[in-house]
């Protein structure tokens, strides 16, 4: 029998979030031939996905359709698609009271204007954890290859003829000093026809695709990181809040800040609670999670979590720079290179009115795969999907939100937010990368309540190989010196994980095992003097039920 | 072309284990709440099996997996193939659940024996290796129990493997150090208590593995002797939660105080437990109770509880005698105590009334080990306790020891509780071999019939104990925690021995007995029974037994023996423990090193070094220290904390400590709301301090 070379795939896809999934189960659907595979640094499905999430039912029920006409019938749907929302707080918080925006919105709406879109009436209320393990259930069911526990380093690139052989994967069993252990494995090469890039936000092979094939984006990438806690309370308190109710609440205590906090209804009486804010803060010792701390003793809040056992917990980027912020080649202006595309968050899909991003991943997978389908010629691939982008419902959306978030990021809240209405009759305003946003500042709530960061880290499940070097890399050993004098190094501040200390004078990613890989560090050091690269396989976060 | 057959467990995942993961009512853990993983010492054995054929550089060398367990067990078998494994064979079954170590071991043998005749065409020169144990068991019994089916030797406790001149050479554990060893026999069973460097899994064999379809064997293609409930010889009575400490937080800010706790802390232990053995009223066998129908020494409360109701009832009734019950008189009984039981309920008491005659008969006995001369402290121990349990079943204390010479330890093991001392001396036993020791302790055994053999839970005992009792067809219970005789008069059974152990990493606990056995067998943990004081002028008889081996049953070669240096023993009573707060490694080993040596001198007892994770990863001291959830999990009588912050991941490992002392500066560090006394302040300040303190009042 001939030797079955497994190091071989037609299309290979990274990252099995919502998107990858989606493109990897409609290309094997479409094409049963086709080797399919999708591969993870995390170490199941859904472990790295987290989200709040409020999904729009059109896109995911393209999808399912296609894929199985019954699956919106099924067992997962029933304990996945319970809750949809009925209603949409959305409140302007003060410290001490909740004043409802709902009608503004409303109205706003009914007018045509942009901000309108804010309203999530209809949505899937979901965990996109279990969505996600949903998903690989499906692409598995059709003979789609998911695998897990694989960390990639890099695209095999030929520059002549501008495509991708494959990807490396990284090296294992290297030890912290940098030795070969006993258990060394090189990282294999994946030969594939096909690459997919579905990373989730700021991919780290994206960003070797971006820098091997020099795309570029027309504006500076914008970030913002959400941090987020479940939280089991009484069936009263549920039954209070509703499970078909999301709150959105801007001012208090991010006033100044491009964010808010939010709750969601989950199942088994949780709700979750989460503080999203814009990486372009300015307070050097500001951390999300005090804000979130402090929004979970805002009264309006309190009244739903009070006594309440957080189960879960978890911190992620949210890409938010929009349409202008997608990489695509200087000359064709594909959103990728070549042989790969790139979707989901790792294009910066996301509607930053709509704060949603999931319905266009899903549909961005589901085009990288009909392009795959439809074009013999695999070089074309990429410049197929974004033809196919650019014509569908993806790209209209953000084309219409193209200028929300630069807009408030250059005026402000107060005057950004009403002057957003405008849409897309404003110029498009260039804003500076997060990091430069740093100022001597401090936040006006600070210390007001604790966070217990070790009681957060626990509760996410956070798993690496203790002996491996770390991939959090600091560049410049004196730059975090001047850095402390400026600024007080605010990663020891902002990393959720608390992974970075001040050792004996020196700063060292000293837990870089109890990364939550929400990647922040790489965009919000003041000096943009951390690369976040992905550690061994199978390492990371555990979500659940985020 | 040597073949190396390794056996792996799906296990519960326990590192993920969290509160809700358990009925509270029950204790008993709801399996569906926790993902099942491979038995993390199986993935070791997996890379220890790889790089022994990586060492002897023949490729040819097959990996073959084994597993027994559900259809979905299947899982850790394509963990083993995406690795290095070259074959995958799952033995699946519903005949072969619900089984002890002796039904596990049993198929797993026979399974063995197949893949010798039908994959290794019959070659002798295979290696089986697997865990030590498994995280949910805890037992450590299965190896050697299948190495006694196979009737070949095991290396237990395996951390490092070399190939030298031709032979393979284990380091492994051993009571007080580790010993350099090779087989002398082949086949040979080597279990892995520590391999660091578990494997990657590799893509293209990670694909090849979930294309591969997985061999499965059943019941009937292995013709096992020993399966399922049936052939189990131990059986579960009883799953509960483990006492829960609560943590008083008490802050102390006086130095001479925390000295004086420090040392009440053992004081105190010994006399609370003095009252406490006081209080717990020992066992008396139904002959020699004041009434009849006394039945409060039985294993369950309720059952108590009833037959105190029937007592009463037949009590008042003017009954004396079991004879004395007439159909009348229990249909009578029955309306009096229709609120407490039906009719079916008071039959099953009546009948179990009947039954007064004591299941097992014979001796207490104690497997003693030596090393380095002496017999170890555990020994002792175990026979205060057998003194105990021997005191109310009203028969004798019996030491069984086997050496080169050791009928000179008599004279102290009979000071020690002992009555008789079962002598085995021969020149072949003056080291341990599994397979001359198994011979002479089951002969020894079967010519005098005791009803108990109780083994210190030690490197030796572990092996040991479960091929004495696979041998004799008995049951084992492992690492017990207590052992009290109770009846169980519902069942028939009246004096039989209760064997309580820690599972599931010490998250439940489960008390066993014995079934179907002619001998009650356990091996109880180190540390856990208490010596009684020795008594010089007791009488004892010291009775010379046979050795009848040779020297080509020996099993094993002792390349060398290693003093404990280097190693660390978390089994002691007290823990000094470093965090970061620390500040540098100097510093970090100055500090406790200070107050070790201080309360050892004070205490006289043997206290360890310990670190958090964040200290090893500074660099203050090596990884083996390291406690906490990613570390060992410690539970020592005393726990100081030096600045450590009190991170819930080293909380954890630290949750089945007696008391915790904390000593941070930060006052607001989380240590000091889950400790017993806490003292805030630098660590170097309040150490030399307490050092003096200690030193003083002496």
């Amino acid at each position: 029998m001939e030797q079955k070379n497994y190091n071989i795939v037609d299309v290979l896809i990274v990252g099995a979030g919502p998107a990858g999934l989606a493109a990897a189960a409609t290309v094997k659907k479409k094409k049963p031939e086709l080797n399919v595979c999708v591969i993870d640094k995390g170490h199941a499905a859904g472990n790295h996905n987290l989200s709040g999430a409020v999904l729009e039912q059109q896109a995911l029920h393209e999808f399912l359709n296609y894929m199985d006409s019954h699956l919106l019938e099924s067992e997962d749907a029933k304990t996945i698609l319970t809750r949809t929302v009925a209603h949409d707080t959305i409140s302007l918080f003060t410290q001490s009271s909740a004043i409802p925006l709902h009608a503004l919105v409303s109205c706003a709406n009914f007018f045509g204007f942009n901000i309108g879109a804010m309203l999530h009436k209809g949505d899937y209320i979901v965990s996109i954890s279990q969505l996600t393990q949903w998903f690989a259930k499906i692409a598995a069911s059709v003979g789609v290859e998911v695998l897990h526990g694989f960390s990639v380093e890099e695209l095999v690139w030929d520059k002549i003829t501008k495509t991708a052989t494959g990807v490396k994967l990284i090296d294992q069993g290297w030890s912290k000093i940098g030795k070969k252990q006993q258990n060394f494995v090189p990282g294999e090469i994946i030969q594939a026809k096909y690459v997919i890039l579905a990373e989730g936000v700021d991919g780290t092979v994206t960003r070797d695709l971006i820098q091997k094939a020099k795309l570029v984006r027309e504006a500076e990438s914008l970030f913002s990181i959400g941090v987020k806690e479940l939280i089991q309370v009484t069936p009263e308190q549920y039954a209070k809040f509703t499970a078909q109710r999301v709150v959105h609440a801007m001012g208090y205590p991010v006033s100044d800040m491009f964010g808010g906090g939010i709750m969601y209804p989950y199942v088994e009486n949780c709700i979750a609670v989460g503080m999203i804010v814009g990486l372009d803060w300015q307070e050097k010792d500001f951390n999300p999670q005090d804000a979130l701390a402090t929004f979970k003793e805002h009264k309006f809040v309190k009244q739903f979590i009070d006594g309440g056992t957080v189960v879960e917990t978890g911190a992620k980027m949210i890409p938010e720079g929009g349409y202008r912020t997608i990489p695509r080649d200087a000359e064709t202006n594909s959103i990728g290179c070549g042989n790969v595309a790139i979707v989901g968050d790792s294009a910066a899909l996301v509607n930053m009115i709509k704060i949603k991003g999931l319905h266009n991943a899903i549909r961005s997978g589901m085009i990288a795969a009909t392009a795959i389908a439809n074009s013999e010629i695999s070089s074309a691939f990429a410049k197929n999907y974004t033809k196919d982008l650019e014509n569908s419902a993806v790209v209209q959306e953000l084309k219409k939100a193209q200028n929300f978030r630069q807009t408030i990021a250059r005026f402000g809240n107060v005057v950004g937010m009403p002057l957003s209405i405008l849409g897309n009759l404003l110029p498009a305003y260039n804003v500076e990368a997060d990091y430069k946003a740093m100022t001597q500042k401090t936040y006006k709530y600070k210390g007001k309540k604790e966070f217990d960061k070790a009681q957060f880290t626990a509760l996410a499940h956070i798993e690496h190989r203790e002996e491996q070097p770390s991939h959090l890399k600091i560049l410049d050993a004196p730059t975090c010196i001047e850095c402390a004098e400026k600024f007080g190094q605010p990663c020891i501040t902002f990393c959720p994980a608390g992974v970075y200390e001040d050792i004996a004078g020196t700063l060292k990613a000293a837990n870089a095992s109890n990364c939550l890989h929400c990647k922040t560090c790489g965009r919000k050091c003041p000096y943009n003097n951390i690369l976040w690269t992905v550690p061994e396989g199978g390492g990371g976060p555990q979500y659940k039920r985020m | 072309m040597s073949n190396y057959i390794v056996l792996v467990k799906q296990v519960p995942d326990i590192s993920q284990i969290s509160d809700n993961a358990f009925n509270p009512e029950t204790g008993t853990l709801i399996r569906s709440k926790l993902a099942n993983v491979i038995n993390d010492l199986d993935a070791q054995a997996l890379a220890f099996a790889h790089q022994m054929r990586a060492l002897k550089k023949d490729e040819s060398g097959k990996i073959i997996v084994l597993s027994m367990g559900p259809p979905m067990a299947d899982e850790v078998l394509r963990y083993s193939l995406s690795r290095c494994a070259d074959t995958a064979i799952l033995l699946t079954d519903r005949l072969l659940g619900g089984a002890d170590t002796v039904a596990t071991a049993n198929p797993l043998a026979f399974a063995i024996r197949k893949i010798v005749k039908e994959i290794l065409n019959n070659s002798e020169d295979y290696y089986i290796i697997t865990g030590m144990q498994s995280v949910d068991g805890d037992t450590a019994q299965v190896p050697a129990q299948i190495a006694s089916e196979l009737g070949i030797s095991c290396i237990g406790y395996a951390t490092h493997v070399a190939y030298e001149g031709g032979r393979f050479e284990f380091s492994s554990i051993i009571t007080g150090g580790s010993q350099t060893v090779a087989a002398r026999k082949m086949p040979i069973v080597i279990t892995v208590a520590k391999y660091e460097h578990a494997l990657f899994p590799q893509f293209a064999l990670t694909r090849k593995a979930n294309a591969t379809q997985i061999i499965t064997w059943g019941a009937a293609d292995i013709n096992a002797t020993q399966i399922g409930l049936k052939g189990s010889r131990t059986q579960v009575t009883r799953v509960f939660p483990p006492e829960k400490t609560t943590r008083q937080c008490k802050q102390i800010t006086n130095i001479a105080e925390l000295a004086e706790i420090i040392r009440n802390t053992f004081k105190e232990k010994s006399e609370e437990e003095h009252t406490q053995s006081e209080k717990k009223a020992q066992y008396v066998l139904p002959e020699r109770r004041v009434s009849t129908f006394d039945r409060s020494y039985d294993a369950l409360d309720a059952d108590c509880e009833a037959f105190a109701l029937l007592e009463r009832s037949l009590q008042t009734h003017g009954i004396t005698n079991v004879a004395q019950i007439t159909e009348e008189l229990t249909e009578t009984i029955a309306g009096e105590l229709e609120q407490s039981m039906n009719r079916k309920q008071l039959d099953e008491l009546l009948v179990a009334l009947k039954i007064r005659t004591p299941k097992y008969s014979g001796d207490v006995w104690v497997a003693a080990e030596c090393d380095e001369g002496e017999v170890i402290l555990s020994t002792f121990e175990l026979i205060g306790k057998a003194r105990e349990l021997a005191d109310s079943l009203k028969v004798q204390v019996g030491v069984i020891i086997a050496g080169e010479s050791v009928s000179t330890y008599g004279k102290a093991l009979i000071a020690a509780g002992a009555d008789k001392i079962y002598s085995i001396e021969s020149p072949l036993l003056k080291d341990f071999d599994p397979i001359t020791y198994e011979k002479v302790f089951s002969e020894t055994v079967q010519t005098y019939k005791p009803q108990i053999v109780l083994y210190a839970a030690t490197p030796q005992g572990r092996a040991l104990a479960p091929m004495v009792s696979y041998n004799l067809g008995c049951g084992l219970t492992a690492d017990c925690t207590s052992l009290d005789i109770k009846d169980r008069s519902k069942k028939g059974e009246i004096a039989v021995l209760l064997q309580t152990r820690p599972a599931l990493g010490g998250n439940v606990m489960a008390t066993i007995c014995t079934v179907s056995s002619s001998v009650q067998m356990a091996t109880a943990r180190p540390g856990v029974m208490k010596r009684i004081a020795a008594n010089e002028n007791r009488i004892g008889e010291i009775i010379p037994c046979p050795a009848n081996i040779s020297k080509s049953d020996l099993s094993i070669e002792i390349i060398a023996k290693h003093k404990a240096s280097g190693k660390v023993n978390f089994d002691v009573p007290v823990i000094v423990s470093g965090g970061k707060g620390l500040r540098c490694k100097q510093s970090f080993e100055q500090l406790l090193d200070e107050l070790k040596a201080s309360l050892h001198e004070t205490l006289h007892i043997a206290v360890e070094e310990g670190a958090t994770r964040a200290a090893v990863e500074q660099g203050f001291c090596e990884r083996l220290r390291q406690i906490g959830q990613t570390g060992t999990a410690v539970a020592p009588q005393l726990y100081i904390a030096l600045g450590i912050s009190g991170a819930i991941q080293h909380m954890i490992g630290v949750a089945n400590a007696g008391t915790i002392i904390a000593v941070n500066n930060d006052p607001s560090a989380p240590i000091f709301k889950q400790c017993d006394y806490y003292i805030v302040g630098n660590v170097e300040d309040i150490v030399p301090q307490l050092v003096e303190a200690l030193a003083k009042e002496e």
